[in-house]
């Protein structure tokens, strides 16, 4: 539902980058953005549905990843699985956290580094694990890379100032970071990155003859039903969990996109 | 095991509750709201009779202005062109006029390179499926689909399988009444664009001996006593192969050819198809031409 529907708007962009606006441009970044996690954290809850159903408990793979913090958080709540893996066979091997600033600096990036390269040999992943290093490494020094380990606002409908003004900054560079990862070339994604700062706002009507806005109440409708479901593994169960299927199920037929089904993209890696 | 089957179980039923209704209320919609198709346009004249009507394909629906043809012979005239339309669409389309008991003096068929291709547009196949059971033609004329009897039988399918053209978005417009050009024009959706260069459009070099759907088109004109005219829209001078024009007033002699009508290239949007200024052009000339007055 999320996935596809934002792929036939992320594709659309991206494949025709040079011919769009910064406002178009910005919503390509954010429909991929929503595309991957939609895409992924749907495919790893299949396989965890499925596992269970043989009676194999696996560990989540995603934990509200976009409404992190700081950079740190995020990665500890997007593709838990790889991350743990990484910390554990890669990053405390090499000495982690501990050892003089070389060290600590050195590891951070060989651990992103090796992220971006397990996703491809192409320099855009590569970019894209740099970047991630880039954003990891003021926490790190500063000692601040565990700071938000508790869910954030827990208890409260809405979160505070600060709170919504890191989420919303560790969005943002999560965004841009994810321009490297879609784009077919470092190239691409720098003059993509350059369309963006012409800032023409123009309103515009896609190849595929939709308005590059039109996803957005969608992808706000899933923001804010992420939102409410932060506190819990398992949103659907507990109370009302009849009318919570029968509206899943509604949005499903409504919302799917089921005329352009896309390939899972984590197939590729 | 048996609670995982019953859960199931309940999810399918659940599932095809909510598929039901939505289909309940999609298809109401869709026969009932905004004209936004050009299949909704032809079906909101059942029972009334129209002095001419023009079928074909985009160039058709951009080349003909019966608002024109009204002014000029105090006719009532439509434009029933649907883009992409090939000659079985064409067929479907005339019969389809029966079927919603659409009368007519008068009935124009364009046809050009199509009388070379043999498959169906899948426009107006979209066009259809909202309107699967609303008679035996439209539930026939889709039969040829791969997922014919899902489509069919099976409630909301067709809106899931197509959601691109006729899901929500498509939905949400004709509840909220946004109504497209073809109905304010009598059909016609005139383009204002001007051909930018030359045309690279290339007509078939030879023309097949012919065309099945033509056929049963004839014979069907015949058999009902249809006064047809047949005629071939206006294409860019530098159209490769133009010459297929006259092989094809050959398969079809009384085809008006208007292949070659019109040298300006300023009143082409392309190489294929008229602009605004071209379309009263040749509305003006058939007006002419075929004595319409």
């Amino acid at each position: 539902m999320i996935a596809d529907s934002c792929a036939q708007y992320a594709n659309s962009i991206f494949e025709n980058y040079t011919e769009m606006s910064t406002l178009s441009l910005i919503l390509g970044a954010l429909y991929f953005t929503f595309q991957i996690y939609g895409d992924f954290s749907g495919y790893s809850d299949i396989a965890l549905g499925t596992s269970k159903l043989f009676g194999i408990d696996l560990l989540r793979n995603f934990n509200y990843p976009y409404f992190s913090r700081d950079i740190a958080e995020f990665w500890r709540r997007w593709h838990i699985s790889l991350s743990s893996w990484f910390r554990d066979y890669l990053y405390i091997p090499l000495g982690g956290s501990k050892g003089n600033l070389r060290m600590k600096i050195r590891n951070t990036f060989i651990i992103f580094l090796v992220s971006g390269f397990w996703h491809g040999a192409n320099w855009t992943f590569i970019i894209w694990g740099a970047l991630n290093a880039i954003y990891f490494l003021p926490l790190l020094l500063t000692n601040s890379n565990r700071n938000n380990l508790e869910i954030v606002a827990r208890g409260r409908m809405l979160p505070s100032l600060k709170d919504f003004l890191n989420i919303s900054g560790t969005f943002a560079l999560t965004v841009f970071a994810w321009i490297f990862f879609r784009s077919n070339s470092v190239k691409d994604a720098f003059l993509y990155i350059k369309g963006i700062l012409r800032f023409d706002f123009e309103l515009q009507m896609l190849p595929l003859e939709r308005y590059s806005v039109e996803l957005l109440a969608l992808i706000l409708l899933f923001i804010v039903i992420e939102w409410f479901s932060r506190e819990h593994e398992h949103p659907i169960f507990g109370k009302h969990k009849a009318v919570k299927v029968l509206l899943l199920l509604t949005g499903i037929v409504l919302l799917g996109s089921f005329s352009n089904v896309s390939d899972f993209i984590y197939f590729q890696f | 095991m048996k609670k995982f089957l019953l859960h199931i179980f309940g999810l399918l039923v659940g599932l095809l509750l909510i598929m039901a209704v939505l289909d309940v209320l999609y298809t109401q919609v869709y026969r009932n709201m905004t004209v936004r198709s050009k299949f909704q346009f032809i079906r909101s004249f059942k029972d009334k009779k129209i002095d001419y009507i023009f079928l074909g394909s985009s160039r058709v629906e951009n080349g003909i202005n019966p608002l024109l043809i009204e002014e000029q012979t105090n006719k009532k005239c439509v434009n029933f062109g649907i883009p992409a339309s090939k000659l079985e669409d064409i067929y479907t389309v005339l019969q389809l006029l029966d079927s919603y008991n659409i009368q007519s003096e008068k009935i124009f068929i364009q046809v050009d390179y199509i009388f070379n291709v043999n498959e169906r547009s899948n426009i107006l196949q979209y066009q259809f499926l909202p309107f699967i059971r609303d008679n035996q033609k439209t539930k026939e004329s889709l039969r040829y689909l791969d997922d014919f009897n899902a489509s069919y039988y099976l409630p909301f399918y067709r809106y899931c399988a197509n959601d691109f053209k006729i899901g929500l978005r498509e939905f949400s417009l004709s509840v909220a009444g946004k109504k497209t050009k073809l109905v304010k024009h009598n059909g016609f959706v005139p383009r204002i664009e001007v051909a930018s260069m030359k045309s690279d459009a290339a007509l078939p070099s030879e023309i097949n001996a012919n065309n099945a759907a033509f056929d049963r088109i004839d014979a069907y004109c015949k058999k009902n006593n249809i006064d047809v005219v047949y005629f071939c829209a206006p294409f860019m001078k530098e159209t490769k192969n133009l010459d297929f024009a006259e092989k094809l007033q050959k398969r079809i002699p009384n085809l008006k050819n208007y292949a070659r009508l019109i040298d300006n290239d300023s009143l082409f949007m392309d190489g294929l198809h008229l602009n605004a200024r071209g379309a009263t052009f040749l509305t003006n000339y058939m007006i002419a031409d075929l004595k319409l007055k």
